[in-house]
């Protein structure tokens, strides 16, 4: 889950790395106490969980004289759809440098991977496309509790020693707190100091809980619904319901749609042992969602009992057409049981998605 | 055979548990079929002493090891405890490591696959299905039935699809030699580019099906790596940016590891790419002609 800015900041504050001076605040009134604390120069960020927040007006410049008239211009703008609801308020920093660090996870040799670059801020996606040699690298094995020195001082190049402590306290961020993106871009040197003026922290999903984070924030209503069930849905716009077991299976069936022209409303993978309950809650979920008009179910596996995923369906009741391709144990019954209803019950992933594509062409 | 045949000895953590318990029946069901030795020993903690299915339990993989020749593990413990089992069996000096278990933390599973390969043993997985080597071993949770002995090797992130992939080269009279899933997670130990070296070394293989989805770049690199005819079919074609496509591995992120660039990049390297998996079996037999 993507934290916000002022999250982020809070984490790296904990971990000893300098950032600015700053308040969240709900509403314009709440900016009155901290303006003595915050200087004569102030930047007012919009907290909303989008990308390009600065491009879209997410980002106002104001002083101390201006600020609270600005934050009140910023609670009544919408940044890309969305409300601002919360606004963090930092001292502006004098910048005499930007440079880019960034932790991330390298698959291929499944080890963190540092980047850093001497020319950070908005630049970086330009010096990435054009001299991807100016981006220095080092991975670190994941059994070290810090970087090694060495390590440290060829990331560093000629950029100041201080940054190297910098760098390895969010390496222990990034470790500590379940990260698999901590980025502070950027990282700037001011007279007073290093400084991170903007910060970046993604915590890995499968350690939500241990990090103590209830809810994920980037799922919508329907898609936590459906984690509840524990099953994978993403959220698409099409009208074809798609129900799968297994990711790869059911990414596979959404490409098979596309493949024949159609639409996949979902992604919705139910996951081993589809009993008829969990199958009965998977297509009444794609069956409430406005868009659909006819649901594909492609279960496959070996443990996976077709008279059950056949009950599911049938006491799901729903209104919609659903087309179904099952192969498990039980085959026969799971075929009677649906034809004595009027379902479609077809051999082939390619005949229950042309089918489901006819049916809403 | 690349991680395994009938000789391998299995030990099984989290032998009591639901799972552990229903896939070490079906494991052995398969090695008494061919003639394999299967799960010679179980390991839960506080546990030791049982039995499950007639195989026996002990409380550590050290006291298992003490008692049976075991060279292979599969893991069924939870995701809260799945890392410290690989690093248990790591140092208990188990050779090939298949970690089944979903949703272990990323930052656990890069530490025990460390310390695995620092120990000299490889992990497959996590969030694997294992794998099968048709008429020796069954190491993991593939349905046997859809198997066929042959020499076309099956690497794949996924599960199910890979059991889809399976059968329709079986239904087309395409044997297997061995079918492996690597995981859907983002860190696997065993990567396309590892199990690849292996299928170059077994006398068996002769050609490779390679299986993979969104989300980084090592269906690419292991492709690039090999010098066998591969046949390659990418899933997430229709996977929107920055969502999580049911694999903790499968997203494309920063713009990176979209599947129609994964498949261009495999296209230019000469490896044909399937649309569909029905396709995979008739790209499989022109493989075979030209080569």
């Amino acid at each position: 889950m993507k934290l916000r800015e002022y999250e982020a900041k809070k984490v790296l504050k904990e971990f000893g790395i300098p950032v600015p001076a700053g308040f969240l605040i709900k509403s314009a009134d709440e900016l009155a106490p901290h303006l003595n604390d915050l200087g004569e120069n102030i930047v007012l960020k919009a907290q909303v969980d989008v990308g390009g927040r600065g491009k879209a007006g997410g980002i106002l410049m104001a002083h101390r004289g201006t600020a609270i008239q600005a934050a009140k211009d910023l609670f009544a703008e919408k940044i890309k759809d969305l409300p601002v609801r919360e606004i963090l308020a930092e001292q502006r920093l004098e910048i005499q440098h930007e440079y880019f660090l960034s932790i991330t996870i390298d698959r291929s040799t499944k080890q963190p991977l540092i980047l850093f670059a001497d020319n950070g801020g908005v630049e970086i996606e330009t010096t990435a496309q054009d001299r991807p040699d100016a981006i220095r690298k080092a991975v670190v094995m994941p059994l070290m509790r810090d970087i090694p020195p060495f390590m440290l001082r060829e990331l560093l190049g000629s950029a100041p020693k201080e940054i190297g402590q910098i760098i390895n306290k969010l390496y222990r961020a990034f470790c500590d707190k379940d990260a698999v993106l901590a980025e502070i871009n950027p990282l700037v040197t001011t007279s007073q100091g290093v400084f991170a003026a903007d910060a970046k922290f993604i915590v890995d999903d499968n350690a939500l809980a241990r990090q103590g984070i209830r809810v994920n924030r980037d799922l919508t209503d329907r898609e936590r619904e459906a984690e509840k069930h524990g099953f994978s849905y993403v959220e698409l716009s099409g009208s074809i319901g798609v129900i799968g077991n297994g990711a790869g299976l059911t990414m596979a069936t959404l490409d098979l749609i596309e493949f024949y022209g159609g639409k996949a409303a979902n992604f919705l993978d139910v996951g081993g042992g589809a009993e008829s309950e969990r199958v009965m809650h998977a297509v009444r979920l794609v069956a409430s969602v406005p868009s659909v008009k006819v649901i594909v179910v492609n279960l496959l596996g070996g443990i996976t009992k077709c008279d059950e995923v056949a009950k599911g369906i049938i006491s799901a009741g729903i209104s919609q057409k659903v087309i179904v391709r099952l192969a498990g144990t039980n085959e026969a019954e799971g075929r009677k049981l649906l034809s004595k209803k009027g379902y479609e019950m077809l051999s082939t992933m390619d005949l229950v998605v042309k089918k489901a594509v006819e049916v809403t062409a | 055979m690349i991680y395994g045949d009938k000789k391998t000895g299995i030990l099984v953590q989290g032998a009591t548990g639901k799972q552990g318990e229903f896939h070490i029946g079906l494991m052995n069901t398969y090695a008494r079929e061919v003639g394999g030795r299967g799960v010679i020993a179980g390991v839960t903690p506080g546990k030791g002493g049982q039995q499950v299915h007639g195989v026996p339990v002990y409380n550590t993989v050290k006291e298992a090891m003490r008692e049976h020749d075991v060279t292979a593990s599969v893991i069924f413990v939870p995701a809260g405890a799945a890392a410290d089992s690989i690093i248990e069996e790591a140092n208990g000096g188990i050779e090939t490591i298949v970690a089944i278990t979903e949703h272990i933390p990323v930052h656990d599973t890069m530490k025990a696959i460390a310390y695995a390969q620092a120990q000299g043993s490889v992990v497959i997985g996590p969030n694997c299905p294992g794998l099968l080597t048709p008429g020796e071993v069954k190491m993991g949770i593939m349905p046997s039935g859809l198997f066929s002995r042959g020499s076309v090797g099956v690497i794949s992130r996924s599960g199910t699809l890979t059991y889809e992939v399976v059968d329709e080269l079986t239904r087309a009279g395409i044997g297997q030699s061995t079918v492996i899933g690597i995981g859907g997670d983002p860190v696997i130990g065993q990567t396309f580019m590892d199990v690849l070296e292996r299928f170059e070394k077994d006398p068996q293989t002769k050609a490779v099906v390679l299986i993979g989805e969104v989300g980084g770049n090592l269906e690419e690199e292991g492709a690039k790596s090999t010098d066998l005819p591969i046949v390659a079919y990418i899933a997430g074609k229709s996977a929107p940016p920055d969502k999580r496509m049911g694999h903790a591995g499968a997203i494309v992120e920063g713009g990176e590891g979209d599947a129609r660039s994964k498949i261009a990049r495999l296209k230019k390297n000469g490896v044909p790419v399937a649309s569909r998996p029905s396709e995979i079996p008739e790209m499989v037999r022109a493989l075979f002609r030209t080569c």
